[in-house]
């Protein structure tokens, strides 16, 4: 019963981007994803599936976190047909408390190679959304994920995190202006409509770039970029002699292969004369051959080259990040009673269905001389009656809680008020838990939440 | 017979060669500020040195190796500091700086031996304008070899994906050191072609023929060829950026190489020992 939080993964800390992308899941093959994950990795009984490129993660709930870790494992490295050993070694995994934790520092771009960045959120919520598309989210994942939706919200507005991030995209930008002199007489091509790639055409258009191109295997896609940025589109089938004129091409195609190879790049670069080209491969997988940062005046940037390209204002930015750590501190342990509360569940729908049965035979035995009454004073006693439980009961659920968060065995606490308080009830067996909604339940055990 | 400004010359020489270096290599942008009035400086005391030595002279002070050793260095110098207030290319200096100053040092050593009069037969109205349009070119082709040496240091980083300085003043884009090289190219070209016809003249009015096959106008036959083929191969090949700097270097060692020897190695007309 006592089921666990847990969080198997790989990060851009712990695995180059030639190993992430090679795990990376695009967004419309999750939910078919977290289905063949269901049936292979019994052991766990929720499931979702982060994958951005910066990191690819499950994050589950189980009874047996270790096996179904293992479980996780080994479907992440058949289902993208790569050696397990490949990655075995840049996996972390977190389970209860601390994949409570990763998984809020996630949200509140803690965990991020430009910590503050927003669009970590974005993707965590997708992520949700995959999950609650494939119902392999339950009662601890929707809950476990909302609450780090609000502990990324609080942090964003409690603390400067995100204030002037250093972004990926203006790495690049900083980067396309110590190759080039000027971006007022350069073209920019984007390939694939992705978000940072649009963000960092944006910022080169912003800097005077004025030609735009946008290519895409969606052509509508294309066009709708290039109407919003102002730039021509262009078909993908089309796109080869656009590689002649342009000046910064940033790829963020969702392409398995990389759609730029060197063995035909020769020709483009002689037909270019040499112009120097640099390359922003914002794609996870790569949608640039890393082979071509080796050809003549191109310089290929990918995702990793720009995290690391990223220098930050560090001391303001640590003292935020100490200020966001505190939030998700508070958050944790808030989450992690909730946890602990879980365990008391069970018995707490025994002691309220006890109780409730208990009203229900005292007015039933009543029946004939309530029906003599006055309908408004029949409603009154059908209130009083349940005011009366649900106040006891919530009595008694506090006094459970609070035992639950200081005493070394919450579960023999909660047992132990089940004997005493629905004791005859327990002989007819077990059946009585799940008599009423979860709902009912959820309500009592929110009190504490300040959403 | 070098004067008395050029020890404070050697100095602020040294002093902005230093503040060029450090300023790079340690990151300390302070520096780099400070060797430019430096540089501005030497190049004035410098000044003084030659001007007083024109004087003493009755002409160009280019006697003796020594000698134009200096005079290239104020012109590499002057054409430096030009480049670097006009293009806001601070960073230059740490490339070409050095140079300078290993030059001036070197002259200073030097300068005792050696003839110190200028030979009857070279007293002309035609020696300074050749002497100059030929150390001008030569000049020009040392502040491009400096550009060359900055891209290709640039373009390393930018390859091997550590481009930023830290903190510290970042280089001019690429695309600017190789404008700034084509152009200094160009311009010593054209001083190299100019100072080669205006020997070919001052020849065909001294001695009757424009040209006598003597080593520096075989070896200015030679790298006139060579930046010729430079800037050719960039106008009709499109040879630019990295393969260009390459280029620019390999060529001015060619330079390098024919203007010691020419010195030291073969007597004629335009050795200065």
């Amino acid at each position: 019963m006592d089921e666990k939080l847990l969080i198997v993964g790989v990060n851009h800390r712990t695995a180059p981007v030639a190993v992430r992308e090679r795990l990376a899941y695009g967004g419309g093959e999750i939910v078919a994803a977290l289905a063949r994950l269901k049936s292979r990795a019994p052991a766990l009984a929720e499931a979702a599936l982060v994958s951005t490129c910066n990191r690819v993660e499950i994050i589950g709930v189980a009874a047996d976190p270790a096996r179904a870790i293992d479980e996780a494992v080994s479907f992440l490295a058949a289902d993208r047909e790569v050696d397990a050993s490949l990655f075995a070694g840049a996996l972390y995994r977190f389970e209860g408390r601390d994949a409570a934790l990763h998984l809020f520092r996630v949200g509140a771009s803690l965990d991020s190679m430009v910590v503050g960045e927003p669009q970590i959120l974005g993707q965590l919520k997708l992520a949700y959304g995959h999950a609650a598309e494939a119902a392999s989210a339950g009662l601890v994942l929707h809950r476990a994920f909302h609450r780090a939706f609000s502990v990324a919200k609080r942090v964003r507005k409690a603390t400067l995190i995100g204030r002037g991030s250093v972004s990926v995209s203006s790495a690049a930008v900083r980067l396309a202006a110590q190759i080039f002199d000027s971006l007022s007489d350069k073209t920019v091509m984007l390939m694939g409509a992705g978000q940072m790639a649009e963000l960092t055409a944006r910022q080169l258009h912003a800097l005077g770039a004025e030609t735009l191109v946008v290519t895409s295997r969606t052509f509508d896609h294309a066009v709708a970029l290039a109407r919003a940025l102002g730039g021509t589109a262009v078909p993908f089938e089309n796109h080869r002699p656009y590689l002649k004129i342009a000046d910064i091409v940033i790829g963020s195609l969702a392409a398995a292969r990389p759609v730029l190879d060197p063995d035909d790049f020769e020709a483009v670069l002689r037909e270019r004369r040499y112009r120097p080209l640099f390359l922003i491969d914002l794609g996870v997988p790569r949608n640039f051959d890393e082979r071509l940062n080796a050809m003549e005046n191109v310089y290929l940037y990918d995702i990793d080259d720009l995290g690391a390209v990223v220098t930050e204002s560090l001391g303001e930015r640590a003292r935020e990040a100490d200020k966001a750590e505190t939030i998700v501190a508070d958050a944790l342990a808030s989450f992690m009673r909730w946890m602990d509360g879980l365990d008391l569940v069970p018995a707490i729908k025994d002691i309220r269905v006890s109780i409730e049965q208990l009203r229900d035979a005292e007015l039933g035995r009543h029946r004939a001389w309530l029906a003599t009454l006055e309908p408004a004073e029949r409603q009154r006693i059908e209130s009083l009656t349940r005011t009366l439980v649900n106040k006891l009961l919530h009595r008694i659920l506090a006094g459970l809680r609070s035992t639950g968060a200081g005493s070394p065995d919450p579960a023999y606490t909660a047992e132990l008020a089940r004997r005493l308080l629905c004791g005859e009830l327990m002989a007819e067996g077990p059946t009585l838990s799940g008599a009423t909604s979860d709902f009912d339940f959820e309500l009592h055990l929110d009190d504490d939440e300040e959403e | 017979m070098d004067t008395i400004w050029l020890p404070p010359a050697l100095v602020c020489y040294a002093l902005s060669a230093a503040g060029f270096v450090a300023g790079r290599t340690a990151n300390r942008p302070r520096w780099t500020d400070q060797a430019v009035p430096l540089l501005g400086a030497a190049v004035l005391f410098h000044t003084l040195d030659l001007v007083i030595g024109a004087l003493k002279a009755g002409n160009i002070p280019v006697t003796n190796f020594a000698q134009s050793l200096s005079f290239l260095a104020w012109l590499t110098a002057i054409v430096s500091f030009v480049v670097m207030l006009r293009m806001r290319m601070q960073v230059l200096g740490a490339f070409v700086a050095p140079g300078v100053l290993a030059a001036v040092g070197a002259a200073m050593l030097l300068t005792r031996r050696g003839r110190l009069v200028i030979p009857d037969s070279l007293r002309s109205a035609w020696l300074p304008v050749h002497v100059t349009l030929a150390f001008l070119g030569d000049a020009l082709f040392v502040v491009a070899a400096g550009v060359s040496l900055a891209y290709l240091v640039h373009e390393s980083r930018l390859k091997a994906k550590r481009p930023l300085s830290r903190g510290g003043q970042p280089m001019p884009s690429l695309e600017k050191l190789d404008r700034i090289n084509y152009r200094l190219l160009g311009w010593g070209f054209v001083m190299l072609s100019l100072a080669i016809v205006s020997g070919a003249l001052w020849a065909e009015a001294s001695w009757g023929h424009f040209w006598s096959w003597e080593p520096q106008e075989l070896w200015s036959l030679i790298t006139w060829l060579l930046y010729a083929g430079l800037l050719e191969s960039r106008v009709a090949a499109g040879w630019r950026g990295r393969r260009a700097a390459a280029l620019t270097l390999a060529v001015f060692t060619v330079l390098v190489g024919s203007f010691l020897s020419v010195s030291l190695l073969f007597p004629g007309k335009h050795s200065f020992g």
